[in-house]
Parts: C-alpha cells; sequence; structure tokens
C-alpha cells in the first residue's frame, strides 16, 4: 500500500510517526484521488480533521487531512502545500459530510477559499474586517494595542527588572560595607 | 453570646436601627427586601459558570442567602459576567443588561473582567468590563471558587441594604460615554436599535 | 397564526442550553422544520495566543479550553509536546495521569447527569450529582491546588507527586462512588419520567454515525464499540482491564445507559490504577530545564475524554515556540453536522435534552 502511494501520489516516503500513525506529503493535483482511494479501498472511512499551518517564510500553507479507518487504530495524515496567495482549494463536503463545518473553520481563520462549499459564512467572529486571525502576518497583540484600553497599573506596580537592579546594588553595597568594616576591624585588632 | 447561626444572622441582616444609616425608612426598608431576594439571570457567559452549579446547589447552597436563579432577563435582579467576554458575547450581555429591569446589578467574575487575565494579548476579547458596562462587584480568581462568589454576593447584598449599589442609574446618567466605548468595539450597530420596537406602531403605546 | 413559521432563538441566554451558544429554530407549532447552530460566544483564538508562547507559557492556558473536563486537553498537550521533543515519562507520572485522567472523567459525567436530568425537571437528581463531583474536586484540589483548572500535567511527567495517604482517599472515596451509583440508577436513569421522556427520541443510526465521523457516546450508542483507550492506547491503559459499553437503539435513552455504564467502569480503572501505582519519579530530568525544542514536524495525538475523542494536531518549527496546534473536540462536528439534522422533527421541549445528551460543550468549538 506504501509503495503505491508514494509511485502514484507522492513525492516522498510514507514516514511513519508511531505505530498506527502514517503522514505522506502529496502532490495538490493528486490528494483528492488520494483520499478517494484511501476511503473506497483501505477502509479509511472517517475524515477527523482538516488542519492548516502557515508556513510564512516559504510562502505556502500547509493543508494537513487527517483520516482514521474503520477500526479507528489507524492514522494516515495526508498534506499537501498550497500557495498563501490567493489561496484556494477544492472543498470536500461532497465525500464528507463534516468536511463543510472545518473548511468553514478555515476560510474564516485562514482566508482559504474551498470551491464547491456552499456555506462559507462567518463561524466564530462578527464582522471581521481585518485580516483572517491565524495568518502569520495579523500580530495579536498589536491590534490589542490599538483596538483595546487596558487598566492602569497599581501605584505600587513596579518595573521588576529595574527593582531587581536596584535592589541588587543595594545589597551589594551592603555586602561590601560588611566587608569593610570586617577588614577595619581586623586591622584594628591587629593594631 | 452570638456564635453560629445568630452571628450570621446578625452579619447578613445588618442592623434595622443603625445610627449610621443616612436612608429615610422607605429607601431602608426596601433596600432591605431587595438584598434579601437576589434573582441571578440563568446566563453562562465564560468560563465562571462551571461554579455557579456548586454554588447554587447543595453544597454551598447560595439560596440560604435568598440568591436563586432567574430564567429570563425580566425577572433577574442581577446578571453576572462569568469571566472572559468576547465581542459577540458582549453584544447580547448589553442586550440581556438593557432588557433586565431596574434596579439591576453587574457582577464581573474573574480576572478577566478585570484586565483582560489570561486573554490580554487575544483579539477577540475585551479587557475592561467597566467600559462598556457599569460593574457593581468585582470577584476575582481564576476561577473564583464558590466561597468567593458567595462572598462577592454578600459585599453586594451589604451595600444594596445601604443603598451605594446604583449602577443602573450611573448606566442611566452616562449612557453616552458607555454607548461610545461599545461602538468603539462593536462597530456603529449596537443591538438592539430600539427603533423597530412595537410600540412605536401601531397598536403599541 | 395557523401554519406559521415562527423563528426563534434558543440561547445563549437560556438555562437549557449547554454553555453559551445557541440554536436558531424554524418551528411550525411546536415541530421544529430548520436548526441553525450558532457558535463563537467564546471565541477566544486559543491557536494566536499559543502561537506566540513559548511551551512553559501555552501551558498554562490550554486547560482552558474545555472548561467541563480540562485534563484531557492537558494530557494531548503533553503527549504532543513530548511526542515532538522525543521525550519518555516515568510509569509513575503515566499511572498519575490515568489517574487524574478517570477521575475527572468521573466529573465530567456528574456534571453530565446534572444538566440531564435538569434538561427534563428532575433537579434533584441536579443537587445530588454537583455534590458528589465535588467530592471529586475535593481530591483535585489536594492534589493539584485548584478545583477546576488543575495545569498538572506537564510536558515530561506532572507537576507535583502524590501527596501523603492520597491514594487512600481515592479509594474512600471509590466505595462510597460504588454505593451511591446504584441511587443514580433508582432516582434517575430507571425512574419513569425519564424513560418516556428519552426513549425514541434523537435517534442516530449507525451507518450514518460512521460515516459523519461522530464519536464517543454517540458512536458507542448506536452499537459500535469505538474508544481510543482500547484502540489506540495511550498511557497506560493497554495494561488496565475494562469494558467499552455500547449499545444499539441510539436516542437520548441509550446514550445515557452508556455514560452510566462508563461511570462504573471509570471506577474500576481507578481501583486497578490506586493498586498498580508505581514507585519513582514523576518527573523526567531535561537536559535544558524546562526549555523545550520542537523539531521541525508533525504530530496527531488523542485521549478519550468523557465526551469522546479528543485530538491535538501540533506542529514545531525548530524554536521554543510551537507553530500551530490544532484543538479537534468531539463537539466541533456534534454541534453542526448532527444536532442540525437531529433537531429537525424534534419537538421544541426536547432541544434541551438532546443537546445534553450529545454532550455539546461551545468553549472546544471555537477556541
Amino acid at each position: 500500500m506504501f509503495s503505491e502511494i508514494k509511485n502514484r501520489f507522492a513525492t516522498d516516503d510514507v514516514e511513519v510517526k508511531r505505530k498506527g500513525l502514517y503522514k505522506v506529503v502529496v502532490k495538490h493535483e493528486r490528494l483528492f484521488a488520494l483520499i478517494v482511494m484511501l476511503k473506497e479501498m483501505y477502509d479509511y472511512k472517517t475524515l477527523n480533521t482538516i488542519t492548516c499551518t502557515d508556513w510564512i517564510e516559504e510562502g505556502h500553507f500547509a493543508l494537513t487531512y487527517i483520516m482514521t479507518t474503520l477500526k479507528r487504530n489507524e492514522t494516515f495524515m495526508l498534506q499537501t502545500m498550497i500557495l498563501r496567495e490567493e489561496a484556494h482549494t477544492k472543498s470536500l463536503s461532497y465525500l464528507f459530510k463534516q468536511a463543510q463545518i472545518m473548511e468553514r473553520d478555515l476560510h474564516e481563520m485562514y482566508g482559504i477559499k474551498f470551491e464547491g462549499n456552499e456555506n462559507l459564512k462567518e463561524l466564530s467572529l462578527e464582522n471581521w474586517v481585518h485580516t483572517p486571525p491565524l495568518r502569520r502576518e495579523f500580530d495579536t497583540l498589536e491590534f490589542v494595542n490599538n483596538h483595546l484600553t487596558f487598566r492602569d497599573g497599581r501605584d505600587d506596580n513596579i518595573d521588576t527588572k529595574a527593582e531587581s537592579k536596584r535592589l541588587r546594588a543595594i545589597k551589594k553595597a551592603e555586602k561590601e560595607a560588611a566587608k569593610k568594616a570586617k577588614e577595619s576591624k581586623k586591622a584594628e585588632d591587629v593594631q | 453570646m452570638e456564635t453560629g447561626f445568630l452571628q450570621e444572622q446578625k452579619v447578613l441582616e445588618g442592623d434595622l436601627n443603625s445610627e449610621n444609616s443616612h436612608q429615610n425608612s422607605v429607601d431602608f426598608l426596601m433596600n432591605w427586601f431587595r438584598k434579601q431576594s437576589i434573582f441571578v439571570l440563568a446566563y453562562g457567559t465564560g468560563c465562571g459558570a462551571i461554579e455557579m452549579p456548586p454554588t447554587f446547589t447543595s453544597r454551598y447552597d447560595a439560596e440560604r442567602l435568598g440568591i436563586r436563579g432567574a430564567a429570563t432577563p425580566r425577572q433577574a435582579d442581577v446578571i453576572i459576567v462569568s469571566g472572559y467576554c468576547s465581542y459577540k458575547t458582549l453584544r447580547r450581555i448589553i442586550r440581556t443588561y438593557e432588557q433586565m429591569s431596574n434596579p439591576k446589578y453587574l457582577l464581573a467574575l474573574g480576572s478577566c473582567t478585570v484586565n483582560g487575565g489570561m486573554y490580554w494579548d487575544s483579539y477577540n476579547t475585551i479587557k475592561k468590563l467597566e467600559d462598556y458596562l457599569p460593574v457593581d462587584m468585582y470577584v476575582n480568581g481564576c476561577m473564583p471558587r464558590p466561597e468567593s462568589i458567595l462572598e462577592g454576593f454578600i459585599a453586594l447584598q451589604k451595600e444594596i441594604g445601604e443603598g451605594k449599589a446604583s449602577s443602573w442609574q450611573k448606566y442611566e446618567e452616562n449612557y453616552e460615554f458607555y454607548r461610545k466605548n461599545q461602538e468603539a468595539v462593536l462597530g456603529k450597530k449596537v443591538e438592539p436599535s430600539y427603533e423597530a420596537d412595537w410600540y412605536l406602531y401601531e397598536g403599541g403605546l | 397564526m395557523s401554519n406559521k413559521h415562527i423563528t426563534i432563538f434558543h440561547g445563549p441566554q437560556h438555562p437549557g442550553i449547554t454553555g453559551n451558544m445557541s440554536v436558531e429554530l424554524d418551528l411550525i407549532g411546536e415541530t421544529i422544520q430548520k436548526a441553525t447552530t450558532h457558535v463563537g460566544y467564546l471565541h477566544r483564538g486559543f491557536e494566536k495566543l499559543v502561537e506566540r508562547r513559548t511551551v512553559i507559557q501555552a501551558f498554562t492556558i490550554v486547560c482552558r479550553i474545555c472548561v467541563p473536563e480540562p485534563d484531557p486537553n492537558e494530557a494531548n498537550f503533553a503527549m504532543a509536546v513530548e511526542e515532538l521533543a522525543g521525550l519518555e515519562v516515568t510509569p509513575r507520572a503515566e499511572y498519575i495521569r490515568v489517574m487524574v485522567l478517570e477521575l475527572s472523567r468521573l466529573a465530567a459525567q456528574f456534571l453530565w447527569m446534572a444538566g440531564q436530568s435538569g434538561s427534563i425537571g428532575l433537579y434533584a437528581v441536579g443537587q445530588w450529582a454537583i455534590a458528589d463531583r465535588d467530592l471529586i474536586l475535593d481530591l483535585f484540589e489536594e492534589l493539584t491546588g485548584a478545583r477546576v483548572y488543575h495545569m498538572y500535567i506537564y510536558p515530561g511527567g506532572v507537576r507535583r507527586d502524590l501527596p501523603e495517604g492520597f491514594l487512600g482517599r481515592v479509594s474512600t472515596l471509590l466505595n462510597y462512588m460504588k454505593k451511591r451509583l446504584k441511587e443514580y440508577d433508582d432516582v434517575f436513569i430507571n425512574n419513569a419520567s425519564f424513560k418516556n421522556r428519552a426513549i425514541g427520541v434523537g435517534v442516530i443510526s449507525q451507518e450514518e454515525a460512521i460515516a459523519n465521523g461522530y464519536v464517543g457516546q454517540v458512536l458507542r450508542a448506536c452499537g459500535v464499540e469505538a474508544d481510543v483507550r482500547k484502540d489506540a492506547p495511550y498511557l497506560v491503559y493497554e495494561s488496565l482491564d475494562f469494558k467499552v459499553p455500547t449499545q444499539t437503539a441510539g436516542d437520548v435513552y441509550a446514550r445515557a445507559l452508556v455514560r452510566r455504564a462508563e461511570m462504573d467502569q471509570s471506577v474500576h480503572i481507578l481501583e486497578q490504577v490506586v493498586k498498580m501505582m508505581p514507585e519513582g519519579e514523576v518527573m523526567i530530568k531535561m537536559p535544558t530545564h524546562r526549555k523545550f525544542k520542537l523539531p521541525k514536524d508533525d504530530t496527531w495525538v488523542k485521549v478519550e475524554s468523557a465526551r469522546g475523542e479528543f485530538a491535538y494536531y501540533m506542529a514545531g518549527d525548530g524554536s521554543e515556540k510551537i507553530r500551530r496546534m490544532q484543538v479537534r473536540g468531539p463537539s466541533l462536528v456534534h454541534a453542526y453536522t448532527l444536532l442540525e439534522s437531529l433537531l429537525v422533527g424534534a419537538e421544541l421541549s426536547d432541544v434541551a435534552l438532546i443537546m445534553n445528551s450529545l454532550g455539546i460543550c461551545p468553549p472546544e468549538i471555537e477556541r
């Protein structure tokens, strides 16, 4: 099975992650044929999830389709790369009913278009007009600083780094003073 | 000697003949009634809601203090904002809060309502609840234990009894301030618009 | 008003909803024509927050993903980080993890029992179940310092060793539970008022359940013996003796029976764990103290939560931070694909009943 997958669909070998978990990187155009093959011929009846990782340095999204067998003891991770710019791929909802909602989630979070999915409305967000939040270029801290106000700190709220530096200086001075006192005492004793 | 039951009764009921009371007797009586029966709206807005069932059931038994659940906003006295508050929920909380009838009180649970808490850098939660709605009492903790929730309630009852808890008046007086803040995060269309309500049309008022 | 469609929102402010979510219902009379689920009221952007934190910082927030049952999240997170970083956990830590996971399953089932009985007006059971759940939370408090969010299962082991005499207190609780759970049969499971409401309501067929990827009690109540602990064992579940209870009817009552039988199994597992608990360290010695370097790799781990398979996808990129963590709980598919189809044709009064029996937990849908 693994050699067939390698020859027909993938560039690399199938990687065995641990007992019962396999991963293969597939060419994007052969992905759906492989999913159909796994489903029809090898008993991978359930689609667990579709997930996406943003590799902004390399300019692509890694889409991972995770499928499980009927006995649920073997899991296959099918990874494929799509371009970040105007990211789009085909929908899987005609094969798996639950793919619809997973794609809707990814569409909202990454802005990936799934052709053939009839409902890609907002899922968790409401009236969101900014960059899709899970893309790497979206900086959530900057967004928070621009849009929301924080409560002022307490009056006794101090810069911890400066404070520890100050305390360390005091301790050092004390130590030196003690040392000096000791030395002078010693000197007195000698005298 | 005032111990056990007697002591608790004294703490809870206060002294009817207290000379410190600056209220007239009708106000005093009204406040006393209000503080003895607090109906809490059943709306779990965040994760703090998981400590509500223990608070209201047999172990901690908030009902012995006159605190119990209410199903609808029109019948409720207190709304609990239990933890982080996403924009989508904030819109619903504002709607629910405005539906409640006066006097109404707002109890905020958890560090998230105070200053964002765990989610201080999250793009979808507000950081300071009192900018958007008037807060009577904060209960801190992540999440607050049932004991602290009860303590918050007792402190609220004390304020109600003294006539100090009047956040709903604050909300009405400073409505523009709150509305401005609400629109800043939720956009211009903050529900409800109150433009298409039944009483503006035929058959209404 | 005859034969007129009414659209109402069931939630988010509603006593009969499992958390902060809502279902939009199209009704003719009392019968539901169309149901649309709305979530997002609890969206905090966990997956974004994790990306900008180191492993030790992310560890503190992952347990907050699912409120009624936070420990599967911690276990998943720890297992995924261990797998990426190549760490092996000591046997004692594995047994303690199993103990924590099973205790939290038991606590979550009690919470479900309270919700399920509350949805049909049997409030006495709710009072009992929440009080009995508190006994477990007391144990958690002793072990971890917190009632709800434990932050206990840390990558590389568990945070602290067991307190003195803790196992004794666990077995005392288990002896109490064995007696107590039978009383729940009388007041709740075998109660005619529950049976009349639950039998034949919310029926799911086996083919549909397998094809659409339903998990947990939904699948087991249709006669499929599916349990991650048996199918793809993790931790030490392989060496423990337990059964996977199943039913064939596929309705609300069958799911209740499955859950009730699982509580017995949890008690049975816990008894074995208490007996078999080995001695030794609970945390491995790490080369760089509490600093994890995750290689550019990805993995998929799953555990069995009280509501079904709970899985994490995690990818590292060679730095200290996690590149991507996707949380895949049972509720996303249950709340959308399943609930929307299951509610069509149901009565309005059964909505809370059906939602509770599916065990939908909104914070894990939208993260």
